[in-house]
């Protein structure tokens, strides 16, 4: 089985190069993910650098770009992919090493839009309810990972990505917005004004076409601006 | 208040325009279809009521807006060296002015003849 990865190490390379990897045929079983090709390649080779940990799809370490599109290589099934497969890291984030980027943007873009409960309300004695329709409403939501793969493959986010919240963050803003319990929808709204944070967002899709856990932040971003019409009128 | 449209409000106007140049735009192909205008001065004299000036106005003045919207969002995203940005802008909101102005001009005088 052939690969071809991308490698870089910004303090021994001048640029960036793609370097082709074989694995024997014999060390692939049935059902192997990308990742677990990535362990045995990285067992020749232990300069190949990757960020992986749960190895299901949970934690989000391992997005990168594969033959052409984001995805979890935990989650890639090694049979679906066309050879020579090519694997690079996501794009338009500052490569630390071969596979692995600095993040920091995105995490400050999720940061921006307070992810967390606001409640002006005293604190209740008891928990916070919800009722069982109140609760429906966060899902498609909050299962988001903070893998990066949506924001990364978004236009708008590799021209803006320090002013455009990018798709991760805004389906987040809305997971907020939409939960009964939280009480600073108002302010939140106006935080998204202007014409970089939400409004960068012209529905390319890239998106909702790779996120892994099968999320819409599209949709969610169009509940945003729905969100706005009604605080308008 | 076009030029201070920021986030928001650049979006609403943006598609109510739209939706009114596609009624606009129904109700004009249906004239044509169903009652074409036989002659120019047929032609001329249907465009100078009342009622299809004002809402041609209309048509025109969203078209320009639609596309100061969309205009404006190609040069945001691409072009982020502030002078050349303001340069540009200036350019298309003169562009589409000009254009405003010349097509005012055209559906007046068709009212004057």
């Amino acid at each position: 089985m052939r690969f071809s990865i991308y490698r870089y190490n910004p303090e021994t390379d001048a640029a960036p190069s793609m370097q082709d990897f074989d694995l024997p045929d014999a060390d692939v079983a049935p059902g192997m993910m990308l990742l677990d090709a990535l362990r045995l390649i990285k067992v020749s080779d232990e300069t190949l650098s990757f960020r992986h940990s749960c190895g299901e799809g949970v934690c989000g370490s391992d997005a990168m770009n594969i033959n052409g599109r984001n995805g979890l290589a935990c989650i890639t099934p090694l049979a679906s992919l066309k050879q020579p497969i090519e694997i690079r890291p996501v794009p338009g984030m500052p490569v630390i090493r071969d596979l692995v980027v600095d993040m920091s943007q995105f995490y400050h873009q999720y940061r921006a839009i307070q992810p967390y409960l606001i409640v002006h309300d005293p604190e209740p004695e008891v928990e916070y309810l919800q009722t069982p329709e109140q609760r429906d409403e966060l899902d498609g939501l909050y299962e988001c990972i903070l893998c990066g793969c949506c924001s990364t493959a978004c236009p708008s986010f590799w021209w803006n990505p320090d002013k455009f919240r990018g798709p991760a963050a805004l389906l987040q803003a809305y997971r907020f917005l939409a939960d009964s319990r939280d009480q600073a929808t108002a302010e939140r709204l106006e935080a998204l004004e202007g014409p970089y944070r939400l409004f960068r967002c012209h529905t390319v899709m890239n998106c909702v076409d790779v996120c892994p856990k099968g999320l819409n932040p599209t949709k969610a971003i169009g509940k945003i601006k729905k969100l706005m019409l009604k605080h308008l009128i | 208040m076009i030029w201070r449209a920021s986030g928001f409000r650049a979006w609403l106007l943006q598609r109510l325009s739209a939706v009114y140049m596609a009624l606009f735009i129904g109700m004009f192909v249906l004239h044509l279809v169903l009652d074409a205008p036989s002659s120019y001065q047929e032609w001329r004299t249907w465009m100078a009521l009342p009622f299809i000036t004002v809402t041609a106005s209309i048509f025109f003045a969203a078209l320009l807006i639609h596309a100061w919207v969309g205009l404006r969002d190609v040069i945001i995203d691409y072009v982020h060296p502030l002078g050349m940005r303001f340069v540009l802008l200036a350019l298309v909101a003169a562009g589409l002015l000009a254009m405003g102005l010349w097509v005012l001009r055209i559906l007046m005088m068709g009212g004057a003849a």
